[in-house]
């Protein structure tokens, strides 16, 4: 069985996160991607961290994930050269995945006017903070940034801090997935008739529609709490400390029962105060109290596995070290071992999903520049073509 | 020019938040999508909308439920009975896709398994969506929107620099699910039309969003030290922080990452000697005398309302974003101008402000066409004009309780 976007071509000029993202999950299933990279390379090359702490470009642990299953091509847009070359690759290609300020993607010879004429199917995707149009279309962002434009960040925290944004990239992984079901939502149109478009995310837009009941109890009930909330969301939805860690509860009312006889307080069941969702929202101090008590006597895999046997919702906050032995992850063959020719060997996370055993593919990243020839010679450049297009060595 | 999933028929038997979200976002771009409660087993959101369950059909009134099931139909079928699973068997066999987000053991004790259903349908692209996957030791582990991160690994990497994980600020693990099943869909059908055959797609939330910080996981497998959370700052970078702006508990995000943002930060709070203190002048030293800095930029926001500094520093070329509030995110003009938002009458709920479909593809546009279902609202659609069934069949239908107009209020008490 091919793999599922097996024939398709995509090329990606993407720097850094969202982008990328994008780029690896197309390529994982299958697409042949070949990544764009500026002369020096990516700048999540630099990034780190690095294998051993050794900032080299080619054992950035960023890089290494984001750009699993690629091809690696050195092109210099910022030279006539390196666009005429990029035409010519853009040309045979299904998809570009881009995102750059719609100023700077224009200076790369990356608008849509310029690359439809070559290639009508095309599905250009853009992934920009704010979209190609509007007031902020041409201000600066990064991940922090758009997390906080997106209202998410004011939400996260403890109610007497300062906001604090989630682990990691996550503004830039959100506008990386929600770009890739666009991107496939745009070639099944393509398919379809052979017509092209240009896809335009903005992350600022994608983050509205996820923010919980926040916006429709907001638009729709006038109502909005305006406070962070921290761990201690209330007595059924928090992360309390544990004896080795922290344990995660969150019990809806039908949970209510198994979460009662899970942590050992039958007595719960029983009590006047606890009987009802709203009585226990009512006494919510107490019951956080008790809670919390149970926790701090709890080892988090114990707890973790009380949750399963009774059928409550209780996990544990899982370390990566934690997430390596994981039973679940091992059973389901999740982590996939890669071998990289400078970094070494590593563990990587499988594909978002499953969709039989021969779905998703584990290259590892390319180094830099490796196929710049043998794409560009494939696209039908030749020797000095090539030199110009690819840039001085940097 | 037809949306891109037009004539896609969605079979959605998802409830809460994940699973809706996905399948509103199919109905966004164009798919039929017909939700399936049960009289007594109904989306449990029908019943978190505040709404007092004195008013008529409450039920129909929840914002929260209605803001996840926009452009969806709505049938009440009992699965649980023998009938209940007929029926929806033939919805099936006249359906592309099915998506399900219940417990991994769910679907194949109501006797609708993949292999069920693909004996009626062998081209159904069927797709579940469960927080632990369908295999696996922790399969039949309970789990909500915060487990899943928690589980991710991206509680342990989030918090205060120097604190304890945080969680996020709210069910995370729900919308970054929903988000992958366009994607899913879209390349599910993509193998049916070229093989003919259905494809069973299983979507683990918690495997899906441990995609969000791969790079821990590859870092930590190379180098065995764990990552303490890191806060608002970057490894490299300085000024990359959240500061208190004018006004009650508002604050701006800047980010500078190199030398020249950097000036412009100096120019914009005119401070422009700063940009030649040793302490400041390079990225390296910025990074090493961080607090210093913050507390010197702090000094100035807080003169300024938090767009205001945004819009001052992004005219000298600073990375810099307001932290909005959700009235601030409904009143953005950005958002405004991108024409974020649209007016949806409900004929229970009212009319209320929703966000329209987050993606623009113009040739094949996204539309919010029209508003959350009722309960049961689309019974006669679908087993009158899809299903064909006589008018004895549905009737025998109500009466034996495979079907209702109205949910049973006692559930999901």
């Amino acid at each position: 069985m091919p793999l599922p976007l097996e024939g398709i071509r995509v090329l990606e000029v993407g720097t850094f996160v969202s982008a990328p993202y994008c780029g690896r999950l197309f390529a994982g299933y299958g697409a042949e991607v070949i990544k764009v990279e500026p002369p020096g390379g990516d700048i999540s090359r630099a990034h780190g961290p690095f294998k051993d702490g050794v900032p080299d470009p080619e054992t950035s642990a960023l890089f290494l994930y984001l750009n699993t299953s690629k091809r690696s091509v050195e092109l210099d847009l910022g030279s006539q050269a390196g666009r005429d070359a990029f035409l010519r690759l853009a040309a045979d290609a299904d998809v570009i995945i881009e995102n750059y300020r719609p100023s700077d993607a224009r200076a790369l010879g990356l608008d849509y006017e310029r690359l439809r004429p070559v290639n009508p199917r095309l599905v250009l995707v853009s992934i920009t903070a704010y979209g190609q149009e509007g007031p902020y279309a041409e201000y600066r962002s990064n991940n922090l940034i758009a997390f906080a434009m997106g209202g998410q960040m004011f939400l996260t925290g403890d109610p007497d801090k300062p906001p604090v944004k989630n682990g990691g990239y996550q503004a830039d992984y959100q506008g990386g997935l929600n770009a890739f079901s666009a991107a496939n939502l745009a070639l099944l149109a393509a398919e379809r008739d052979g017509e092209g478009q240009h896809v335009d995310i903005s992350v600022q837009h994608c983050m509205a529609p996820i923010l919980e009941a926040g916006v429709p109890f907001y638009s729709y009930n006038g109502l909005w709490l305006g406070q962070r909330r921290g761990n201690l969301m209330s007595s059924f939805m928090g992360v309390y400390p544990c004896l080795d860690g922290q344990v995660g509860v969150h019990v809806m009312a039908r949970n209510w029962p198994p979460f009662a006889e899970a942590t050992g307080h039958p007595e719960w069941l029983e009590d006047e105060r606890f009987a009802t969702a709203e009585s226990r929202r009512e006494h919510d101090d107490v019951l956080m109290a008790e809670v919390i008590a149970w926790a701090a006597g709890m080892r988090k895999k114990e707890a973790y596995a009380l949750g399963g046997e009774f059928r409550a919702p209780i996990t544990f906050i899982h370390t990566m070290e934690d997430l390596l032995e994981s039973p679940q992850l091992e059973a389901r063959g999740f982590l996939r071992r890669i071998e990289h020719p400078v970094a070494g060997e590593a563990s990587y996370p499988g594909p978002p999903w499953w969709m039989g055993p021969d779905a998703w593919r584990d290259g590892p990243a390319p180094l830099l520049g490796a196929d710049t020839q043998a794409v560009l010679a494939e696209a039908g450049l030749s020797e000095s073509e090539i030199a110009a297009a690819a840039g001085a060595p940097a | 020019m037809k949306a891109p999933l037009a004539g896609i028929r969605v079979v959605d038997l998802t409830m809460v938040w994940a699973g809706p979200f996905g399948t509103r976002l199919l109905g966004d771009y164009g798919a039929e999508v017909i939700k399936v409660e049960g009289p007594g087993q109904w989306d449990l959101l029908r019943g978190l909308g505040g709404i007092p369950r004195t008013v008529d059909r409450w039920y129909n009134r929840a914002a929260y439920f209605n803001h996840n099931n926009r452009n969806k139909y709505s049938a009440a079928i009992d699965l649980r009975q023998e009938a209940g699973r007929d029926l929806l068997l033939q919805l099936l066999a006249k359906s592309d896709v099915l998506v399900e987000n219940y417990r991994a053991n769910v679907m194949d004790n109501l006797g609708l398994s993949f292999e069920e259903v693909r004996a009626v349908n062998p081209r159904i692209v069927y797709v579940s969506m469960p927080g632990h996957g369908k295999t696996g030791p922790e399969a039949h582990y309970v789990t909500y929107g915060t487990n899943v991160e928690q589980l991710a690994g991206l509680v342990s990497v989030s918090g205060y620099e120097g604190g304890e994980p945080l969680k996020t600020g709210f069910s995370y693990g729900d919308p970054t699910a929903g988000l992958a099943v366009p994607a899913a869909v879209a390349l599910g059908l993509r193998q049916r039309n070229r093989t003919g055959e259905g494809v069973h797609i299983d979507l683990a939330q918690r495997e899906n969003l441990t995609g969000f910080v791969g790079e821990y996981l590859v870092d930590y497998s190379m180098n065995r030290e764990l990552r303490a959370p890191a806060g608002n700052t970057h490894p490299h970078f300085a000024p990359h922080g959240v500061y208190r702006s004018g006004g009650e508990d508002r604050w701006i995000t800047i980010a500078c990452e190199n030398d020249e943002q950097f000036a412009g930060l100096c120019r914009a709070m005119q401070r422009e000697e700063l940009a030649e203190d040793e302490r400041f002048a390079t990225v390296a030293a910025r990074k090493a005398n961080e607090q210093e800095l913050n507390a010197i930029i702090e000094e100035w926001t807080s003169t300024w309302g938090h767009y205001e500094a945004m819009h001052i520093l992004q005219r000298h070329g600073v990375p810099a974003g307001a932290v909005l509030t959700i009235p601030e995110v409904m009143s953005d003009p950005q958002l405004r101008a991108r024409g974020a938002w649209s007016e949806q009458v409900h004929p229970d709920a009212g009319a209320w402000e929703v966000e329209t479909p987050p993606w623009k593809l113009p040739r094949t546009p996204g539309h919010a066409r029209i508003p959350a279902p009722g309960f049961a609202e689309h019974n006669s659609y679908v087993f009158r004009d899809l299903l064909g069934l006589d008018e004895e069949t549905i009737a025998r239908l109500y009466a034996d309780g495979v079907t209702a107009d109205e949910p049973n209020v006692q559930s999901h008490t």
